[in-house]
């Protein structure tokens, strides 16, 4: 859990933004050599472990007291999340029910509702953001706050923690980690007791990340035995090694994970910038099981989505399409495009794949679909992206410009062209082109 | 070909594209090129005349176009005026 926890954690930094010019998505003008979103270097991580569990105990009374296991989200009706209470009796996750059962024959099983457990994440970011406006989201039940310049409003740490706790203790056992970067908070998250909190103080981030297991590292099992067969049990032993000697064995990884340990690296806590999604949804008269129907509903909701004004001149980078099931239940798919895109086969495809390899585990009543990231497809105004080929279009033009322009900056003369049509009717070849200076 | 920019077009900014580049010719007894420089000619794709701006200032070319030992292939001319051999890309 912890490795997944701080894999997820490397994985969700987002990258570096653009410098231009442009108009977001509701069309206010923001101005990107700012830093596009805002950031913070001393983080707190908000933890709560089994977040989905918790969320089924807190909307089932009583179900906190027995040993409560949450089937996967998928078709395989294994485990995905096994109480306290139910390991204690041998319960594991990945365990199929009737292993589960053989074991635990007292176990409560729980139908996944991916679908819930999303809103009450949100709810939980929402109520940070009370507190600062730098979150970043991790995995379900992880979040980062950015405190940088929280002391004038809340006092030291300790009062930023305890601010932070009355938001979200109210209904949650969290615990908290405050450090500086994402991953002296997350260790330090990782490591408090249910309902507690570790601080650690400016400067001591390298002693306190010094008597911490290797464990809490981002590991991959074969890393993680040849550094224990090594003899590393702590990130304190990892970064007593020259940092070379640990990038010839496991390559720029191992770099990477020395200068963790070391506490050389501070990611900071990048806040998200949350644009109303455009949400298209079509309720069935009578649910539908039969994928053919459900592939035929999405293609109409991705249409009716592409339409929508606010989506002209913007691709899409990531969609939701959630399913509400007859019985209560609700299925969830996330899709994040590595190039975003405003075409429908493109958008479609991994939904459709989605729909194929994880189905809904019933009938489904209502099919809803929201287009939740965007990426600008041209640094004109969105007015003048009048298709997604345009703003395509202009996009690459834009970045053309920009290249150009640094190039120039760079060896302060001109060095590209334009070939230009002089006279293309010529007899003579050298007449029919020319070359003139590309300034952008 | 890129797309001229929004900037006005001034022809002292104009730089010529495939300018005729002076070579050394020798030519058989059908006055076809044989070798051009140091290497040889090994096909003669085509032949072909122009004269053009007879007008202002007479340009007569004798035009082949060739490969050469290696692959390469170049358009020649000839200025029949001076006599001198030009290679340009085809």
């Amino acid at each position: 859990m912890q490795n997944s926890a701080a894999t997820r954690m490397q994985l969700s930094t987002p990258r570096a933004c653009g410098c231009l010019e442009l108009r977001d998505i509701f069309g206010s003008h923001f101005d990107l050599s700012m830093p596009q979103r805002p950031t913070s270097s001393l983080a707190a991580c908000v933890w709560i472990p089994l977040f989905p569990l918790r969320c089924e105990e807190a909307r089932r009374e009583g179900l906190a007291s027995h040993p409560t296991a949450l089937l996967a989200p998928d078709l395989s009706r294994k485990l995905w999340q096994v109480s306290p209470l139910a390991r204690h009796t041998g319960v594991r996750p990945g365990m199929t029910v009737s292993q589960a059962i053989g074991l635990c024959p007292t176990l409560r099983l729980c139908e996944p509702d991916p679908v819930h457990y999303d809103e009450r994440f949100a709810r939980l970011l929402a109520a940070l953001n009370e507190i600062s406006p730098v979150i970043e989201s991790g995995e379900l039940g992880l979040a980062y706050v950015g405190t940088d310049g929280l002391e004038g409003i809340f006092g030291p740490p300790e009062k930023v923690v305890k601010a932070i706790e009355c938001v979200v203790r109210g209904t949650w056992c969290v615990r908290i980690g405050l450090g500086r970067g994402k991953f002296a908070a997350w260790v330090a998250a990782s490591r408090a007791k249910p309902g507690e909190a570790i601080i650690v103080p400016p400067q001591g981030e390298k002693k306190f990340l010094a008597a911490q297991p290797i464990a809490v590292l981002p590991l991959d099992p074969d890393t993680h035995r040849r550094l224990r067969q090594l003899g590393i049990r702590t990130l304190g032993a990892l970064a007593a090694l020259p940092e070379e000697a640990v990038t010839a064995q496991f390559g720029a990884p191992g770099r990477q994970l020395w200068r963790l340990a070391a506490g050389h690296t501070v990611e900071p806590v990048i806040g998200r910038n949350a644009p109303e999604p455009i949400v298209a949804a079509l309720t069935f008269f009578t649910p539908v099981g039969e994928r053919d129907l459900l592939e035929r509903a999405l293609d109409q909701l991705i249409a009716r989505a592409l339409k929508h004004p606010r989506r002209i001149g913007w691709r899409v980078q990531a969609v939701r399409l959630r399913a509400e099931i007859e019985g209560g239940r609700s299925w969830l798919a996330d899709i994040l495009f590595k190039d975003p895109t405003a075409d429908a086969a493109r958008i479609a495809a991994p939904l459709r794949t989605r729909l194929e390899q994880a189905p809904p585990p019933g009938a489904v009543e209502r099919l809803v679909l929201e287009l939740t990231a965007f990426a600008p497809g041209t640094a004109e105004l969105q007015l003048f992206a009048r298709d997604a080929v345009a703003a395509a279009r202009a996009g690459q033009r834009r970045a053309l410009e920009s290249a150009a322009r640094e190039i120039q900056q760079r060896i302060k003369r001109s060095c590209l062209y334009h070939v230009i049509e002089v006279q293309p009717w010529s007899r003579l070849p050298e007449r029919r082109y020319a070359l003139i200076d590309f300034e952008p | 070909m890129v797309a001229p920019s929004r900037a006005p077009l001034r022809a002292d900014r104009l730089r010529a594209l495939n300018v005729p580049q002076s070579v050394a010719v020798e030519c058989d007894v059908e006055d076809r090129p044989q070798t051009v420089g140091d290497v040889t000619v090994a096909t003669v794709l085509e032949s072909w005349r122009i004269d053009d701006e007879w007008w202002r200032q007479s340009i007569t070319r004798c035009y082949h176009e060739v490969i050469l030992d290696g692959g390469r292939r170049v358009v020649l001319f000839e200025d029949v005026a001076t006599g001198e051999w030009f290679a340009q890309m085809p």
